[in-house]
């Protein structure tokens, strides 16, 4: 078969020096203008075979991290308001490292930070246990919205099915929800824990402690029914569905306009505090409640990376395999990044585990978007690039891997 | 109650996680535990905290090191996944070899070892998750995988192999300092007299005495506790001088 990538992503597959991802880690995108998925820009590897997100760990070295700090403090002296009124928002799932930075910013920097939590598609018992510790434990206020099941479960299936992307409508939710909540209840600031950059958007998207509006506002003229869901707009959906233009009221996003009007800022905590995953987990643990799941995750060695969602296994199930990145591949290339684990280490553990079939929940994902498990197979088969996979004595085997 | 320092080692590093999750470091294992032993430690446990993950057993070097200086009884745990294996860090100095992990695969190993090192060396080493009240299971991988096994039918199970001692750790009181996991290891001691090392959630004397109140153990292991100098062996000691008397 000829080779090449469903996904525009480069036909040879080459791993940075220093971590284990590969040129096939697609880069952030506008989830709801994502028609079909198949234009997507991988990591940038340099030619001295360096991946931008172990660059931008270099760089961190020699950020000072003391001014960062004192910078942040007066940015937020612009917004602290001292009257009992939330005055900062912290998209949260109740996963650590939101639990870390809504708890940082009300114990060190004296904010009255509201959490704002877009309801996983599947709690886990640990991520509902988490997600009220962070209440309960850690003292922070939480704003839980929780958008219609039966629609969110419809999209969901759709974006599996056209995209091989179940987790899509999260995303998209997650992203939105923080700057619309803002807008309702007068709050000018939403700030983000770690940016994306950290784990290989552009570089220069780290210059800044901003995050672009593109992500989450949408043009003024722009038509709401444009929006899409596994490639399908809102339009086509009406036209096809019995659902109506209200049930995707939680759904959308603001406009620029109104972004502009009410001074809606978006930051990363990331840029000024020193952004290291594992310690965000000890700090979760000892002031906020945070449990690690009770066994590691399929596809990975880790008990502490999103574990709030059931859907989340089957999510790395397809970035492995429609790039050829599974679970392990993420949290190794970031453990060693952050210095936990050296690049040995992490191949081993690449070759242990990226890949695992999502077994604990699989019956729960079906289930939850309503297909068999024959529907399931076919799907996945469809979603392998021919670049990556070829099929040895009648099993998938990947033809470029880090081992 | 013998008093023993449990050291999380990753390669050259002591670590120290929570629930057994998380690599951070701690210090280097040769000034640590030297220091442990100087302020009167019974014994030490290493605990090669990557062996099973990675399918190796690094501590023969460091458990060589150790024993130039250190002249308490070693236990190692990790990684021992074969008679060549046990052979090789007992050749090496170590006193003592705690199994878990390989246990699962070849429970034989055990009886093997026993046979071979005597009682005194081998110790079963759990990692107990709580399932529900009254009730554990038994982890394998440093607290990573399930075993869907019973950790009370576990301890029965394993009682014909001879272990010398029972290394329990619970998983769920591990680097919480919250204090141990008491009906644990009163259910446990209910059900086997071999002699038990109670870890996991040591934070403060008053722990000591509240695990004594309900399981009658032979040692307690502890890390955290020490490794951030929020007690020293010899406060322990006095402590339990004055509740014995």
């Amino acid at each position: 078969m000829k080779n090449f990538s469903l996904y525009g992503l480069p036909e040879k597959v080459s791993f940075c020096k220093l971590c284990v991802i590969s040129n096939q880690r697609p880069s952030s995108t506008i989830e709801f203008k994502n028609s079909d998925g198949k234009n997507k820009s991988g990591i940038a590897i340099d030619d001295k075979g360096i991946c931008d997100a172990c660059s931008y760990t270099k760089k961190k070295l020699e950020i000072d991290w003391k001014k960062r700090e004192k910078q942040l403090f007066e940015f937020l002296s612009k917004y602290r308001k001292n009257n009992g009124e939330p005055d900062c928002i912290v998209p949260s799932s109740g996963g650590k490292d939101s639990s870390f930075t809504a708890h940082i910013l009300k114990n060190k920097y004296k904010m009255n930070p509201l959490t704002v939590t877009w309801a996983p598609s599947m709690w886990t018992e640990i991520g509902f246990e988490n997600f009220n510790n962070l209440s309960k434990i850690g003292g922070i206020n939480n704003l839980l919205i929780t958008p219609n099941g039966k629609l969110h479960r419809y999209l969901t299936k759709t974006s599996f099915l056209n995209l091989g992307h179940p987790f899509q409508p999260f995303i998209h939710g997650q992203k939105i929800i923080g700057p619309k909540i803002a807008k309702k209840l007068n709050i000018q600031l939403i700030i983000y824990g770690e940016n994306q950059a950290e784990y290989g958007n552009k570089l220069e998207d780290n210059l800044t402690y901003y995050m672009n509006n593109q992500f989450f506002c949408v043009d003024d003229n722009f038509n709401f029914k444009d929006i899409k869901f596994g490639g399908k707009s809102i339009q086509n959906i009406l036209d096809e569905k019995n659902f109506n233009f209200n049930d995707f009221g939680a759904y959308l996003p603001l406009r620029k306009k109104e972004v502009l009007e009410s001074k809606i800022q978006m930051i990363f905590l990331g840029y000024f505090e020193k952004w290291d995953p594992q310690e965000c987990f000890y700090y979760a643990s000892e002031n906020t409640g945070f449990k690690p799941a009770k066994e590691r995750s399929d596809g990975t060695y880790s008990k502490y990376t999103e574990i709030d969602d059931k859907i989340v296994p089957m999510h790395f199930y397809t970035t492995y395999i429609k790039f050829g990145i599974g679970r392990a591949t993420y949290d190794a290339a970031q453990e060693i990044r952050n210095n936990k684990i050296t690049r040995e280490e992490g191949k081993n553990l690449v070759k242990k585990f990226d890949g695992e079939f999502p077994k604990t929940y699989f019956k729960d994902f079906l289930d939850y978007i309503d297909i068999s498990e024959n529907e399931f197979f076919k799907k996945i088969d469809d979603l392998r690039s021919p670049h990556l996979w070829e099929k040895k004595d009648s099993k998938w085997v990947l033809k470029q891997s880090i081992i | 109650m013998r008093i023993i320092p449990r050291l999380d080692i990753k390669n050259d590093n002591v670590i120290k996680g929570i629930n057994f999750e998380g690599l951070r470091v701690v210090g280097n294992p040769n000034e640590i535990a030297k220091k442990y032993y100087e302020e009167g430690a019974d014994e030490l446990i290493y605990s090669d905290c990557v062996a099973s993950l990675y399918g190796r057993n690094s501590l023969t070097d460091l458990v060589k090191r150790a024993v130039k200086d250190i002249f308490i009884p070693i236990t190692v745990a990790g990684g021992i996944r074969t008679e060549i294996d046990a052979n090789l860090l007992m050749q090496n100095g170590s006193d003592k070899l705690a199994i878990n992990t390989e246990l699962f695969n070849n429970e034989e190993l055990g009886g093997q070892l026993v046979k071979k090192f005597g009682s005194q060396s081998i110790i079963l080493s759990i990692q107990a998750k709580k399932i529900s009240k009254n009730s554990w299971e038994a982890y394998k991988n440093f607290g990573r995988d399930k075993t869907n096994m019973d950790v009370i039918e576990w301890v029965k199970k394993m009682s014909v192999y001879n272990f010398g001692e029972l290394l329990i750790t619970s998983i769920d009181a591990d680097g919480i300092s919250n204090g141990f996991d008491v009906e644990l290891f009163e259910k446990i001691c209910q059900n086997t007299n071999i002699p038990i090392i109670a870890c996991g959630g040591f934070g403060k004397l008053d722990h000591i005495k509240e695990l004594k109140k309900y399981a009658n153990v032979d040692a307690i292991s502890l890390s955290k506790a020490l490794h951030y100098k929020k007690i020293t062996i010899n406060e322990i000691k006095n402590f339990l001088k004055k509740i014995d008397e």
